[in-house]
């Protein structure tokens, strides 16, 4: 091609030297290098496992997580720049593929790589400020070992060592050319450390590092990857789970130039040829015989919703207590007919990444080793799916973890299947393997939020106040399917179904949440907001059917339950002052819901209206207040919560996966269609800060929106809508039943 | 062999002209900002140029290109510095960005045809696009500075 193709000065023509050997091709192409091709630019010199400093004066600061769009790869570094005093505009950034999980490993994901459950700043503040603070300490002692000064006389400016008493100054640049550094500094104490008072960089908006990227088309995410000599391969997956190919017949597709192999995989057949399109159009010309017995044939999501909703109401069943404050079991039996009751269900939901799962292998010639590029958001399981696969050990694979095109917990324990079949192929056909699932590969062999069922009774005292509650959910395990080893010593607790149940801001002296275990009928998995997305929506959506009856209203019934919960009520508050709560122009309806997410805390409040020829909802306004202790990087973290809300209004105005004969019924987004830009509301954050330790803000979108409107359309209609999603169709019924 | 004209330039293509271009760009020319998303003409994440029309990538084989010059968001601008590249910086519009190229190359679409889109013509123009993060508010005021600015 022609050298004039792009303008090639755009961009470093070697990038990321020493990481991953990124050329840009002439025409502003990009072919990943499988070694890295570039010379080391100035040696880094470490100061610790985390910080590097050039001579330069370039900071180089590792971070654990992997970016899904979260903007991690910002807030992450901010936290060590912070403490080290880093001029931010001197610090590169680089996310760590692999690494020792004892010292790379989030405290709160098992102390391994792992990004879920908006965790990564709740689990690495306190490490990586105490990584920030230890370099900081081993250029001042550096400094002061230079200058003959005892260290206690040195400070730091941002990029700069400082000696209070002469005046002189080193910039970090000049510290990393010593002679000599003084590694062996005093271990931090939290006397070390900033307050927040002294914070410079921490709570400003210096803007996320990946975004210039994102607007040039140079972000590189694992189906981006192209490699000399590489293969693409697609795979035709069973129809239904469980099912493997019995006789396949690929000599139709064998027969079309460029096809390299038919193979017949465990539970698929993957076409692999030269060309992706190849690929594609051979996958047409297979027949495959599946097997036909496979216990997922008689899975139907309308059946088994009903048999969720036996297994929640049904009083007899088993079920495994979440949390259990005071008794809430005898409070109801003694209430007799003065219970309030009511049933909520969810159902399955896709989570609709915009990049279809895609993974590039490389395997070693022994068949023993392997380069790999995938989007996850798991190194360390990503790494041991990988060894696995090629019955070898984590030391010979070597791993790229790639931006990924959305994740929403997709990625978490749940493309290893990709992953294996990537590797396979790339073993048995010698060759670098493209192994990309198309939109209708994505959906039919997704990993759902499983159907929820919810079954509620509370008992109310004569002032209204909420004297016990119990809130059983119905559910099949998705920790028992997709991490089997943590349910053996979960005692059958599941955090990813249960968590938000135990309303643990709310005084409820006699409370009962408890989790009837049912079969799983399909895949499943987190989805963003996991639990806390159904249970706040079916507890909430309840709070305010207490409230009627107890002739209180939303706002009286929730300020009491949140009395001993100073950071409840302060977001509760906040957006009530907000959103002039209760007071939506005619036709509209306000709804309020709070909601938590771990040690986050949020509310919201929906203004809607509703077309009753229709059913249709339009959510004109949300509003929401969000207390993550603090904010390390508040327009990003505003953009999160924003983003949370839009995913949370998505799932419950539109999305719906159905399973018949076992089979997806869905394919695409013409029948699984997120929100589009005119279905969006106006949408206002604001973040309450209680100054407690920064916690997640990449998910507290998503568990208010569904009471928000539910609530809503209650004030509109007097109508509760006890069943998400709240499709048209749906709405229509209730309002006419 | 058959020719293209990519972001200024002659390009020879050796593939079945009923390929969609969407795989002539990413696979063969390594153009891989232009994004596969559905493959259906149902996400907008593959769009590009024809001329001045902003189309799905994915659903135009190379034989229906012809003469017409294709541009992609590596094409936009000279130096990655496209008035809505800075406003998508400016209003710090990408989450996990997969989306972006397609919006950005249909804005760019807009723009030129509507300088000055009020905020319903705006919606209306990208309602083909989806983004799955939810970044939809900071398109629109992205698409409202470019305009102001130019
Ligand atoms: S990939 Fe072309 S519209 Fe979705
Ligand atoms: S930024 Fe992720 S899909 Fe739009």
């Amino acid at each position: 091609m022609d050298t004039a193709f792009v303008e090639p000065t755009r961009r470093d023509v070697l990038r990321s030297a020493g990481l991953l050997g990124f050329a840009v091709l002439v025409g502003g192409g990009i072919v990943v290098l499988p070694e890295p091709a570039a010379a080391q630019q100035a040696d880094p010199v470490p100061l610790n496992a985390w910080v590097a400093v050039l001579r330069t004066g370039k900071v180089v600061i590792r971070f654990g997580s992997t970016e899904m769009g979260q903007g991690i790869g910002t807030a992450l570094p901010m936290i060590v720049a912070e403490e080290m005093d880093a001029d931010w505009s001197q610090v590169e950034v680089r996310q760590i593929d692999q690494g020792p999980p004892n010292v790379y490993g989030n405290p709160k994901t098992g102390g391994i790589l792992f990004t879920a459950g908006s965790s990564s700043v709740e689990g690495y503040f306190e490490p990586l400020r105490r990584a920030g603070a230890g370099a900081r300490r081993v250029l001042i002692h550096s400094a002061a070992a230079a200058w003959s000064v005892p260290a206690g006389e040195v400070a730091t400016e941002p990029g700069w060592v400082v000696h209070r008493g002469s005046g002189r100054r080193m910039s970090f640049g000049e510290v990393a050319g010593l002679p000599r550094l003084v590694t062996d500094v005093p271990a931090i104490q939290e006397a070390d450390l900033k307050p927040r008072s002294a914070y410079r960089l921490i709570g400003t908006d210096p803007g996320r590092r990946d975004i210039p990227d994102k607007t040039r088309g140079s972000a590189v995410y694992s189906i981006d990857v192209r490699l000399p000599g590489m293969l693409y391969a697609s795979v035709l997956p069973a129809p239904v789970e469980g099912e493997r190919p019995v006789t396949v017949d690929g000599a139709a597709a064998k027969a079309l130039a460029g096809v390299v192999d038919v193979v017949t995989l465990s539970n698929g057949v993957a076409i692999v040829a030269e060309r992706w399109e190849t690929a594609l159009a051979a996958r047409d010309l297979v027949k495959v015989a599946w097997t036909r017995n496979s216990p997922f044939r008689t899975a139907d999501s309308e059946t088994d919703l009903a048999a969720l909703v036996q297994a929640a109401t049904d009083g007899g069943r088993d079920a495994v207590a979440w949390e259990n404050r005071g008794d809430a079991a005898s409070a109801l039996s003694a209430a007799g007919d003065r219970v309030v009751s009511a049933v909520y269900t969810t159902e399955h939901t896709y989570h609709a990444q915009m990049e279809p799962l895609a993974a590039v292998a490389a395997v070693d010639e022994d068949g023993k080793g392997a380069e790999v590029w995938l989007g996850t958001q798991s190194q360390t399981l990503s790494i041991a799916a990988a060894a696995q696969a090629l019955s070898t050990t984590p030391d010979r694979i070597r791993f790229h973890a790639m931006p990924m095109g959305g994740a929403f917990g997709r990625r978490t324990f749940f493309a290893r299947d990709i992953l294996r079949d990537a590797l396979l192929l790339s073993k048995q056909l010698r060759r670098p393997v493209k192994l990309m699932w198309t939109r209708e590969d994505d959906v039919k062999s997704g990993w759902f939020r499983p159907a929820t069922a919810h079954q509620l009774d509370a008992v109310l005292g004569p002032g209204g106040e909420v004297k016990a509650l119990r809130h059983r959910v119905a559910s099949p395990s998705i920790l028992q399917f997709a991490a089997p080893q943590r349910w053996e010593s979960a005692a059958g607790k599941d955090l990813l179904v249960m968590e938000g149940t135990e309303s643990s801001d709310y005084a409820i002296p006699d409370l009962l949440a408890d989790h009837v275990l049912v079969e799983r009928r399909s895949r499943v998995s987190a989805w963003r907001g996991i639990g806390w997305a159904p249970n706040c929506y079916a507890r909430e959506c309840f709070i305010d059917e207490l409230a009627a009856a107890a002739g209180s209203d939303p706002v009286t019934i929730r300020r009491r339950l949140l009395s001993g919960s100073p950071r409840g009520l302060a977001v509760l508050d906040a957006v009530l002052a907000m959103s002039d709560f209760g007071k939506a122009p005619a036709g509209r309806a306000h709804g309020l819901s709070f909601a938590g997410y771990k040690s986050t805390r949020g509310a919201g409040v929906a203004e809607l209206s509703l077309d009753d020829a229709t059913g249709q909802i339009r959510v004109h306004r949300f509003w929401a207040a969000v207390d993550p202790g603090f904010a390390i990087h508040p327009k990003n973290l505003n953009a999160q919560v924003e983003g949370g809300i839009l995913f949370g209004l998505s799932g419950l105005l539109k999305e719906r996966i159905s399973i018949a004969g076992g089979e997806v019924q869905q394919s695409n987004f013409h029948d699984y269609e997120p929100l589009r830009i005119h279905e969006v509301p106006e949408i206002e954050v604001r973040i309450v800060e209680s100054g407690a330790a920064p916690s997640g803000a990449g998910e507290i979108g998503v568990p208010m929106t569904g009471a928000a409107v539910a609530n809503a359309v209650h004030v509109l209609t007097g109508k509760r809508l006890r069943r998400m999603p709240f499709t048209p169709e749906r709405v229509k019924a209730v309002l006419s039943s | 062999m058959a020719k293209l004209t990519i972001n200024g330039v002659s390009v020879p293509i050796d593939a079945d002209p009923r390929t969609p271009l969407l795989w002539v760009l990413r696979e063969h020319l390594g153009l891989t900002g232009t994004k596969f998303g559905c493959g259906a003409g149902t996400c907008g994440a593959c769009t590009v140029h024809l001329g001045d029309q902003a189309v799905f990538a994915c659903q135009t084989a190379i034989e229906a290109v012809g003469d017409t010059p294709v541009t992609t968001i590596e094409g936009l601008s000279a130096a990655g510095d496209h008035p809505l590249q800075r406003a998508w910086i400016a209003e710090q519009v990408p989450q996990c960005g997969y989306c972006q190229s397609g919006q950005i190359m249909r804005a760019a679409a807009l723009l030129r045809s509507t300088p000055k889109p009020g905020r319903d013509r705006i919606i209306e123009a990208m309602a083909p696009n989806l983004c799955r993060c939810g970044t939809y508010p900071r398109i629109v005021r992205a698409i409202e500075r470019a305009a102001k600015e130019t």
